[in-house]
Order: structure tokens, then sequence, then C-alpha cells
């Protein structure tokens, strides 16, 4: 006989099965919990709580189900990864913009055309296009790689190498974001106003978020691939 | 049929369920169990992390519906994409279907001698 709730604690176990995405688990036990009733409405058989049995007997094994996510999970992870990178690049060049403007808008004096301005000015300009052409290969290799049905070593690999790529751009971001500093603190070395330093202090902080939000996703990233490939290894 | 056989063609399978329209999960595999006449019969759970990949890889588009039962229900249709790649497999899967009927054409019934 049947114990009552058979449906809910089978979708229980598989949200426990995918505990390494929990918004993939909520998703998946939302609509596991609706086919299994679904299912059991269909059933010819009179009797409730056998047709909640056959039902969860006919999903199938929660482990089995769960380590055929875990690859989906990666992937998505990987690509909302991917698409963040080009948008931080594009957040930060527009932070840059903006503040230029405000230079331009406020007719700040020149910046001293020393030897060491010229340097940054150079890593920071070179940094910045590394990091645009490196995050938007990471984000054309990682979505047109096809999604296996499991972590197999081929995907695995590729998985690497789109790591790798992201760590590139978000390191040739992070100097250019530096250099970005150090260009903003000599332009406002001789502002006499505080006020006039708020947008290229407030652009810079932006600046210094977005990258910083970069590396968080790509720690998120890894961390979550990690527990997904012990998921699907230990099934 | 043998899983594993029907595990490497479960994408085409799925997205050719999905071509008729909009379905949700249940749905999808009660088509496939219906053009199939019962043949494919894999454990349920097997096609939610393939609806999921094929939405992932741009195939599918979800949204969740309210259904008449009141219950969260998540919708799949077909991507113009997916409609591509159907047709694509489709035509491999024919080109290859008709090879193999040749070579078996070409070949004896085997006898068990026991």
């Amino acid at each position: 006989m049947a114990q009552p709730g058979v449906i809910s604690e089978y979708a229980e176990r598989l949200a426990r099965e995918l505990d390494f995405d929990p918004s993939l688990a909520r998703g998946v036990r939302r609509e596991v919990e609706d086919h299994l009733w679904e299912a059991v409405s269909a059933d010819p058989a009179g009797d409730r709580s056998d047709a909640e049995q056959r039902a969860v007997a006919k999903f199938g094994d929660p482990h089995a189900i769960a380590a055929q996510f875990a690859v989906v999970s990666v992937a998505r992870q990987a690509r909302t990864v991917s698409r963040a990178g080009i948008f931080v690049v594009a957040a930060v060049f527009m932070a840059m913009k903006a503040r230029l403007g405000w230079y331009a808008v406020m007719e700040y004096p020149a910046p001293p055309s020393g030897a060491l301005s010229a340097v940054v000015l150079s890593i920071d300009r070179g940094a910045f296009w590394v990091a645009l052409l490196v995050a938007m290969v990471a984000w054309m290799y990682i979505g047109t790689r096809p999604i296996p049905s499991a972590l197999t070593p081929d995907y695995r690999l590729q998985l690497r190498r789109f790591f790798r790529l992201c760590v590139a751009a978000t390191g040739a971001l992070l100097a250019s974001v530096l250099c970005d500093g150090v260009l903003t603190s000599i332009r406002l070395a001789g502002t006499a106003s505080f006020l006039e330093a708020v947008v290229p202090l407030a652009s810079m902080a932006g600046e210094v978020v977005c990258a910083g939000g970069l590396l968080w996703s790509i720690r998120g990233m890894t961390r979550r691939t990690a527990s997904a490939s012990r998921a699907a290894r230990m099934r | 049929m043998e899983g594993e056989m029907l595990k490497g063609h479960l994408d085409m399978i799925v997205l050719a369920a999905l071509s008729a329209g909009p379905a949700h999960g249940y749905a999808v595999i009660e088509e496939i169990k219906r053009r199939s006449a019962g043949a494919f019969d894999l454990p349920e759970g097997t096609i939610y992390p393939v609806l999921h990949r094929l939405e992932q890889a741009g195939l599918l588009a979800g949204r969740w519906v309210t259904a008449e039962s009141g219950r969260r229900r998540r919708v799949y249709s077909v991507t113009r994409r997916g409609e591509r790649e159907l047709g694509e497999r489709r035509a491999v899967w024919e080109q290859f279907s008709v090879a193999i009927d040749s070579v078996f054409k070409g070949s004896r019934p085997w006898h068990n001698p026991a």
C-alpha cells in the first residue's frame, strides 16, 4: 500500500539530488510534480495510492536523472558566465566613456603628459582590447559547443579551455581597471572640490564592482561545476 | 527497443514529438509512445534533462503556464533553430536508414542452430 505523499517525497528526493544547482532544483521539482500528478490522473486503475507508486516507478531513479541534469547545469552556468563577461567589459567601457565625458563637460585641464601617464594609458588600452577580444572568443567558444547528454571527457576539456579564457579575459580587465584607477588619480590630483570628482570616482567604483562581479561569477561557476561533476561521478 | 540505442537518438525524437506543437513533458512522452506504438518506453524522467538541454542549446523554448488543474506547468516549443536542426537530423537519418536497409537486404536471415 502506498504511503501518503509519495509524489512530494519523490520530488523532494530529486530536488535534494539536484542541490548543486538550487534554481534548477526548484524548477525541476515543480515540473516533475506536475508530470507525476498528470500521470496519476491518467492512470486507469481506481486506487490513487497505487497510481502514485506506479507514476513514481515509471519516472525512474532520481540519482540517474540528477546525473543527467548535472551537465545541463554546468552548461547553463558556463553560458551565463560567458554572457556576463561581455556585459561587464561593455559596462567598464561605458563607465570609462562617462568619466571622459565628465572631464570634457567640466573642462578639466588636460592630463599631465608624463612618461608614466603614456605607459599606463597604453597598457590600459591594450589590456581593455585583450579583455574584450578574449571575452568574445570565450562567449563564442562555449556557445557553439554542443551540450552532451553526460559530462564526457571531451566536454570537461572544453570547459577547462573556457575557464582559461575567462581567467585571461578577467585578468586583462582587472589590469585595465587598475590602469584606469592610476589615470583617474593622476587626473583628479589637482581637483579643488569633491563634487567635481564624484562622477569619476563613481565610474571607477562601477568598474571595480563590475570586474569583481565577473570574478565572483567565475568562482561560482567553478564551484558549481565541481559539485555537478561530483554528482555526475557519484552516480 | 534497446535503451542505449534509443538514448543516442533521444534529441531527435523529442524534437520530432514537439514539432506538432507546444507541449509539456508528460504530453511529449505520451506523444512519443503513441507515435512509436509503445516501442519507445524509457523511464519517463529521462525526457526532462533532454528538454532542458535542448532549451539550453536554443533548439526549444520553455515557458511556465498555469494548467486547468491550477498547477504551474512548463510548456516547450520548437524554435526556428530547432526546426532547422530537426530537418538536418531527419535528412541524415533517412540516408543512414536507406544505407542500413541496403546492407541488410544483402544478408541472409540468422537461424538459431539450437
